[in-house]
């Protein structure tokens, strides 16, 4: 039941999911090993090709990619042609001829990993795209969820943040729908679309959103990068009406209830400082999960498989037409 | 001498067709009648069961030249027209130079006269390099022939400025064009707002960027006195907007809407399809059933395509990249056949209305019709035959439609300009 790519949550089905995170399981428990290298990857080639920055996904794919005994290979984006003008097609058409066996790539535009992905043998993990998708984030948060709930079904995670431009607010909720989790979104008005799912309660207040009883708040990153007008006046006001502050952390303690944020958090805004010793905050699980997850997403994927070529295409596209 | 035998003829007129044979004699329609006798040394043409009607034009087309002759060309554009059953077109001015003077009006029509087949008219633009701030040489671009003025592709963002073009080209029998966008609301990509920009996760144009533009043109055009002429309408409230103008009676508004709008939806963009990018951007279902009532009704006076042929090349980029636009011209008759006529959702009539009579009758030109006296500007077309639209057929220099690789119901079969008949199947 292996695929080529690993492109978006949405077309996963429920029992793949359940096989990546049992897979997951298993890969973890190396992590206690003295040598935490298996050779499952050994002489395939990882490429990482990230136009966006990311500290955090990329060394958690390098660092998963090695453990499989891969080979990782970083496509330098910022000095290799593309930012000359050359265009996507064409930056594929050398990927392709690299034969490399995965790429790992994140993109600004939404629906790039997919177009690469038709066109290249390889296995293409989206890192993230646009405001579309973050697979393997969404898998590593049902992770952690399940480490915490092992049957999550009914439980309730509350999503707080940008909902509009965030892809991992895209996954996770529609992952953890998958597993049977109910779903919930909070934000500013400007920021929670609504056009989202219709199975997805949307809530702009904070009280009538904790009045859901979610179990798990999960906060999103407040990305100023994104918007190109803005969407609440400043950080300052945005932490108070959405963050967690000193007195809504202590609610969230006597509820007993868990935190969760994809990283790297905005301190003050999101969080106030005190959540980094909360006891349920499970942030640096989330960044463990990370590489266990993706491990096994990329011993999942079988390179060459399914390629379907040029034929998905928009047409026209053919070399011979250029 | 052409003899076409027992053909069903449309007019504007007449949901009925009526079987006749026609004589074509020099170019001028010489007889018609049933079992008329067929002149001696006439090619005769079994025109059994096929629809002969006025050929059809088209008031919003892009050749892209000149600056972008990669993408089409006055010849293979107006080629492009001849295929789907087209003898006339109006030039969008969004070329580069954009026609914004005399000077470069006289250069495409030059043009056009040397290397099209078809009569090829072009609007202008509004304001210099349609940059929205300074007026474009309107009376000069109007002693070339040009009555259409637009900045097509954009909004011309100025009230003011476009108040005041719209007050002075008025005295001069001009009138106006209007590409309805906020581009602050719309944003940089063609794509509805709504569940699937959501899921694609692509910012989407509100419709609201769209009526609030239908809504101020016509209130400018009202305070100027002039007249103007919406394009492309994609939605169902920009739809109901033009309705109530129209219904008010005192303002002179015109509108079109493409075959696209009327036919697909955002969800066809499916995953990332290039093919279905264009601007203003394919919305919901409701919207498409709200133009078709439009059409019918009359908000919408005419059908054009708003054909914008881009390179392959361009369009085999990611979604958020490749531009606007698809080709329309080879797959217009027969799509708008294919979708609504055969299925009985509007007749012949309302098709040669809407694409034949009215953008001529926009345009200040004379209509041509299937009658004694006048000059033959006509289309067989095949309603039993398909048409595959595969690469090889379309004339286009460009082959950016969802239509690429289909099969649709009828076909262009003759297309007729006076003595010269410019397509045979
Ligand atoms: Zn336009």
């Amino acid at each position: 039941m292996a695929r080529k790519d690993l492109l978006d949550i949405a077309s996963l089905h429920r029992e793949e999911i359940e096989f990546l995170l049992d897979q997951s399981t298993s890969f973890k428990k190396l992590f206690t090993r003295s040598v935490k290298k298996i050779p499952a990857l050994e002489g395939k080639s990882v490429l990482m090709l990230f136009y966006e920055a990311s500290t955090r996904t990329h060394s958690s794919f390098e660092v998963a990619a090695k453990r499989l005994s891969a080979e990782v290979t970083n496509f330098d984006v910022d000095h290799s042609s593309i930012t000359k003008g050359e265009s996507v097609r064409e930056t594929i058409e050398t990927l392709q001829a690299m034969r490399t066996d995965y790429i790992v790539v994140r993109h600004g535009h939404s629906g790039l990993p997919g177009m690469i992905a038709r066109q290249t043998t390889a296995s293409v993990i989206n890192a993230g795209d646009g405001a579309h998708e973050h697979p393997t984030q969404a898998l590593l948060d049902a992770f952690t969820i399940k480490e915490k709930f092992p049957d999550p079904r009914g439980k309730k995670v509350l999503i707080i943040g940008d909902i509009l431009h965030s892809r991992v607010a895209r996954s996770t909720s529609t992952l953890l729908q998958k597993l049977g989790v109910e779903v919930a979104y909070l934000g500013p008005g400007s920021l929670v679309p609504k056009y989202g799912p219709a199975t997805i309660p949307r809530f702009t207040d904070y009280q009538a959103a904790m009045a859901w009883t979610p179990d798990i708040v999960y906060l999103l990153r407040v990305q100023m990068e994104r918007q190109d007008v803005q969407f609440f006046p400043n950080v300052r006001e945005y932490h108070r009406v959405y963050g967690i502050t000193n007195s809504r952390l202590a609610e969230i303690r006597d509820r007993g209830l868990y935190i969760m944020h994809p990283g790297p958090v905005n301190r003050g805004v999101e969080l106030c400082d005190a959540v980094m010793d909360y006891e349920r905050s499970l942030i640096t699980n989330q960044v463990e999960n990370g590489i266990s997850i993706r491990m096994a997403v990329l011993d999942w994927l079988t390179p060459g498989g399914n390629f379907r070529g040029r034929n998905r295409m928009p047409r026209g596209s053919e070399p011979t037409q250029r | 001498m052409l003899f076409l035998q027992n053909a069903r003829i449309a007019s504007e007129n007449s949901p009925v067709l009526l079987e006749s044979d026609v004589l074509i004699v020099e170019g001028i329609i010489q007889d018609i009648g049933s079992n008329l006798a067929i002149p001696k040394g006439a090619r005769v043409i079994d025109a059994r069961g096929r629809v002969l009607m006025p050929a059809m034009f088209d008031a919003h087309v892009h050749f892209r030249a000149p600056g972008f002759e990669n993408k089409e060309t006055i010849t293979t554009g107006s080629e492009a027209a001849i295929n789907g059953g087209i003898t006339g077109v109006v030039m969008m001015p969004n070329t580069r130079p954009a026609l914004d003077s005399a000077t470069s009006v006289a250069t495409v029509l030059d043009n056009a006269k040397r290397k099209a087949r078809i009569p090829v008219y072009t609007s202008g633009c509004v304001t210099k390099d349609r940059q929205g701030k300074e007026l474009a040489e309107i009376e000069g671009m109007r002693t070339l022939g040009v009555k259409m003025l637009t900045d097509d592709g954009d909004t011309t963002s100025d009230p003011a400025v476009l108040l005041r073009a719209m007050q002075y080209a008025t005295e001069f029998g001009m009138f106006f064009a209007s590409h309805c966008e906020v581009p602050e609301l719309a944003g940089p990509r063609a794509l509805n707002e709504g569940v699937m920009s959501y899921r694609l996760g692509i910012k989407g144009s509100p419709t609201c960027a769209e009526e609030i533009i239908i809504d101020r043109d016509i209130r400018l055009a009202r305070a100027a006195g002039a007249h103007v002429h919406i394009q492309h309408v994609s939605s169902k409230l920009g739809m109901e907007t033009i309705r109530w103008w129209k219904s008010r009676g005192d303002v002179k508004v015109t509108a079109e809407v493409a075959p696209h709008h009327l036919m697909f939806t955002d969800e066809h963009i499916g995953d990332y399809d290039t093919n279905y990018k264009m601007n203003p951007p394919l919305r919901t279902q409701a919207d498409c059933d709200a133009l078709l009532e439009g059409l019918i009704e009359g908000v919408f006076d005419l059908i054009a395509t708003d054909h914008a042929p881009h390179t392959p090349f361009e369009k085999a980029q990611d979604f958020v990249t490749a531009p606007n636009g698809i080709t329309g011209l080879d797959t217009a008759l027969v799509s708008l056949y294919h979708h609504f006529v055969e299925p009985g959702k509007f007749g012949w009539d309302l098709v040669v209305k809407r694409y034949s009579a009215e953008p001529r009758r926009l345009m200040g030109l004379p209509v041509p019709t299937i009658e004694v006296g006048q000059q033959a500007e006509c289309v067989l077309f095949d309603t039993e035959a398909e048409t595959t639209f595969t690469r090889e057929f379309m004339k286009s220099k460009s082959q950016n439609t969802p239509f690429i690789d289909q099969t649709l119901k009828g076909r262009v079969d003759l297309v007729i300009l006076g003595p010269e008949i410019l397509l045979e199947r």
